[in-house]
Parts: C-alpha cells; sequence; structure tokens
C-alpha cells in the first residue's frame, strides 16, 4: 500500500496534528489518513464525510471522514462524538483526542483546502465552484478510504446542496455502497460527527499556527475566525490589505467581504475579460436580411482591404515614419 | 512624429539580477511593490517546466522568456508625455534585461500569445530586412 500521506508524521495527539500542519505548505492542499485499524478492513464499516469552514473568508475548507466498524458503533457515543454542534473549540479537542486514543477500532482522514486552491478554482476562466470543488475532495476521501483497503458498507454524508441530487451523485460513482446524503447529518449520525470533530479541529489548528509566507507577524487573534460579521476579521481585512497583491494568502479573495475591501482600497486592476474574445460576432459578418436589400454597388468596392492576419495576429501595423 | 531612445546619458545599470513580471492585467497605478513576500514566494516550478502563482486570487500560468542572443530587453521611461500626436517623444532606457518572466491568466503561454509570437517571428523578420545583402 502507497503512503498517500503528505509526509510520514503519524498524527496520535494535538501536538503531532500541529506538526503534520506546520511541515505542510500553507499555499497548497495537504492530506492526511490514519492508519486503518485491522477491524475495519475485516469487519463492514461506517463511513461519515463533513466539512469544516465554508462560510469564512479566511483560512483552508477542510473535509474530513472518520470510519468504524458497525458492530463497534457504539464507541462513537462513548467518545462524546452524539453532536458536534455548539461545542467549544476546547470541547472539540477533547473529543479529537479521544479518538486519536481509539485508533484501534476508529481511523479517519482529512484533507485541507488552501484559501489559496479554493481562490484559484473559483477565478478560473471556467468557475470551478466551491460546491465542485466540495464533491471532489469528499469523492476524494471515500477513494482514499478504499484504497487503504476500508471495508465500506455504509455512507453518511452531510450535504452540500440540495441532498437528492448529491446522494445520486454520489451513488452513480459509488453503486457498490449504501450512501445516505442528510442535512445536518453530523447531529443526526454519531460516524459524521466524528467526521466533523477530525474536520473542524484540523481547521482550528491550522489557523492557531497560520504562519504567513508573507512575512507578516500576526496570530488568529489578529485574524479572528474569518466569519465575514466578525469585527477582528473586519479590522484584519481592512488593515492588512496591500495596494498592489490585496491580502495576504490566508484570506479567500474570492469572498464578495474581501473584494469589497478591494475594490474601495486597493489599486484597481484591469482583467483581460475571456467571455469578450468570443462572443464578439466578426466584423465582415452579413446579416441574412441584407442579401434582400438594395446596396449601392460602390459601397462594396470602398471597402478597406484587410490585412493578412499574419500581420493582425502578432500585431504588426505600418509604421512608415521612424 | 519622431521618436527618440536615448540610452547614453542615464546611467543604465546592468542588472542580470533584475526580474521582469510580464503581468495579464492593467493596475491603475506606477509604483513601488512588495514583489518579494507577495508574490516570488508563491511562484512554484510545474512538471511542464512553466510556472504557477497567483495574483488576487486569480490563477496565474507563467514562462520563463529568454531574449535571443543579439537582443536585449530595455526598460524605457517617458519624463514628459506628448501633448499632441506629432510631438517628439523622448525615452530613456532605465534598466535592461535578458529574461523575463511571461504570465497568463489561467492559461498556459504558448504562440498563440502576441508577444510569443513577435519574438519567434519578429525577429526573423527584422533580420531578413535589416541585414545587409550578400550577393552570391
Amino acid at each position: 500500500m502507497a503512503n498517500i500521506n503528505s509526509n510520514d508524521i503519524e498524527i496520535n495527539s494535538l501536538e503531532m496534528l500541529n506538526e503534520f500542519l506546520s511541515a505542510t505548505d500553507n499555499s497548497e492542499n495537504a492530506f492526511y489518513i490514519s492508519s486503518v485499524p485491522e477491524i475495519c478492513k475485516t469487519s463492514p464499516c461506517v463511513l461519515g464525510i463533513d466539512e469544516a469552514g465554508r462560510g469564512p473568508v479566511l483560512g483552508p475548507m477542510v473535509y474530513g471522514t472518520s470510519f468504524c466498524p458497525v458492530e463497534k458503533s457504539e464507541i462513537l457515543k462513548k467518545l462524546e462524538c452524539a453532536d458536534s454542534k455548539d461545542l467549544t473549540e476546547e470541547k472539540r479537542d477533547v473529543i479529537f483526542s479521544n479518538i486519536l486514543n481509539s485508533l484501534d477500532t476508529v481511523g479517519w482522514a482529512v484533507e485541507v483546502i488552501s484559501p489559496n486552491t479554493i481562490c484559484n478554482n473559483m477565478l478560473k476562466r471556467a468557475k470551478y465552484s466551491l460546491n465542485a470543488v466540495s464533491m471532489d475532495s469528499a469523492i476524494g476521501l471515500i477513494r482514499a478510504a478504499e484504497a487503504a483497503g476500508v471495508n465500506i458498507e455504509h455512507i453518511y454524508v452531510d450535504t452540500v446542496g440540495k441532498p437528492e441530487k448529491y446522494q445520486a451523485y454520489l451513488l452513480s460513482i459509488f453503486p457498490q455502497y449504501k450512501i445516505t446524503v442528510a442535512k445536518k447529518a453530523d447531529s443526526t449520525y454519531p460516524i459524521v460527527s466524528a467526521a466533523s470533530i477530525c474536520a473542524k479541529v484540523t481547521r482550528d489548528h491550522a489557523l492557531q499556527i497560520w504562519k504567513f509566507q508573507e512575512g507578516l507577524d500576526l496570530t488568529h487573534k489578529d485574524f479572528g475566525s474569518g466569519y465575514p460579521g466578525d469585527p477582528v476579521t473586519k479590522k484584519f481585512l481592512a488593515e492588512y490589505c496591500d495596494l498592489v497583491f490585496g491580502f495576504p494568502q490566508l484570506v479567500r479573495f474570492s469572498w464578495s467581504t474581501a473584494s469589497n475591501v478591494l475594490d474601495k482600497a486597493a489599486y484597481h486592476v484591469e482583467w483581460e475579460d475571456p467571455e469578450e474574445e468570443k462572443s464578439e460576432i466578426p466584423a465582415d459578418t452579413t446579416s441574412i436580411t441584407s442579401f434582400f436589400k438594395v446596396v449601392p454597388p460602390k459601397s462594396l468596392h470602398t471597402k478597406k482591404r484587410k490585412r493578412h492576419e499574419y500581420f493582425t495576429q502578432r500585431c504588426l501595423s505600418n509604421q512608415v515614419e521612424f | 512624429m519622431a521618436i527618440h531612445i536615448q540610452s547614453g546619458k542615464t546611467k543604465a545599470c546592468h542588472n542580470t539580477q533584475l526580474k521582469i513580471q510580464y503581468m495579464p492585467f492593467k493596475i491603475a497605478a506606477d509604483s513601488e511593490a512588495n514583489v518579494s513576500s507577495y508574490f516570488d514566494k508563491y511562484v512554484k516550478l510545474k512538471e511542464d517546466s512553466n510556472y504557477n502563482a497567483s495574483f488576487r486570487g486569480y490563477p496565474l500560468t507563467g514562462k520563463k522568456i529568454d531574449i535571443p542572443d543579439g537582443y536585449k530587453g530595455v526598460i524605457l521611461h517617458e519624463r514628459i508625455k506628448p501633448v499632441t500626436d506629432k510631438d517628439d517623444r523622448n525615452f530613456y532606457v532605465i534598466n535592461e534585461f535578458n529574461s523575463f518572466m511571461y504570465w497568463n491568466w489561467d492559461k498556459v503561454p504558448s504562440k498563440n500569445d502576441p508577444i510569443l509570437q513577435t519574438i519567434d517571428d519578429w525577429f526573423d523578420i527584422a533580420e531578413a530586412l535589416h541585414s545587409p545583402i550578400i550577393e552570391q
């Protein structure tokens, strides 16, 4: 089995999680999968998927999965993975540590999708939406668990958009599994709560240890939660707006919270419009009705001779004077 | 209208370390930019020997372009903008370079890009036009 982790760190404590995150380049995605407990390879397993940090204007979005044998699923309640909602950051850390202490029964994986990857995708010429990024990440997690030998029986996913459509899409890719896509799956299914904890804790820690490659000496207390309503985040966006480059790459430029600040504070930038080049009707196109009109023959002859495209494509024009 | 390019008086520092970035957008500014902290750090070489980078979240694909032998790149500065089309224009060489990074927005630089066509083709044309004719 090939090692698909970004490096060889074995995450068995919060400190090791921090070490793993520090060792990755925070402008790129990172992937981690725990070692798969032997029992998860033999007994049929449930596998939960959830995401953290979809809305904030700062930091990575993290997709998480956790899995355990169906017959052992009561362990999740013991680990307090019953309902991940409304938990404090400290409480989530405790539950995550519980999961790490049960790695003989429960396995987990996360994909950290960097803020730079998110905006690069959303600002492509052919836009790759956040929903598409999310679904592909979930599919990647299932494939990674499969490849690591997890005996998957039933997959539970917290929804992105309409649950029916998403469920049908996942079933078309993985017809061999039972798949349940539901709203608020993290409070309904303990295995999704566990996945949600893994994702949330990874995102929390990614922000706590965030090192600005731009060299800014700031901590997560200086930039806040990243939720558009957070006054600390608002202040951070206003104060650390570079006139030319905009923001450090912690920020998701494609969020309106960020682009509104740029529109007001930074130098105006104009990109070529990708639509413009294609939608334009060539200048010499004749409308079909014009064939029925009487056109004075003269206008056909006064038409300016077109330059050969060899010159126009190379932006070459006549230059007589020097 | 005549265009004069002055390179004698100004001390054009030939700086081979000078990094020119040809960006695929217009910016309404003429100022210093913190390129090393905000841009260079994120420039990454890809397997196909092109480069990746980002500007304000936009994905960029770049290629290092070497100026062919016998040519050099110059950066010109015009101190006084002309008032009419007929005025003479004076440009001063303020820097020189022999390679630059050409960036496209989410598109691999290729011969569809006018400036790369120019380098590949125009130099040949110029050579054919301006070389002394040798009788055979």
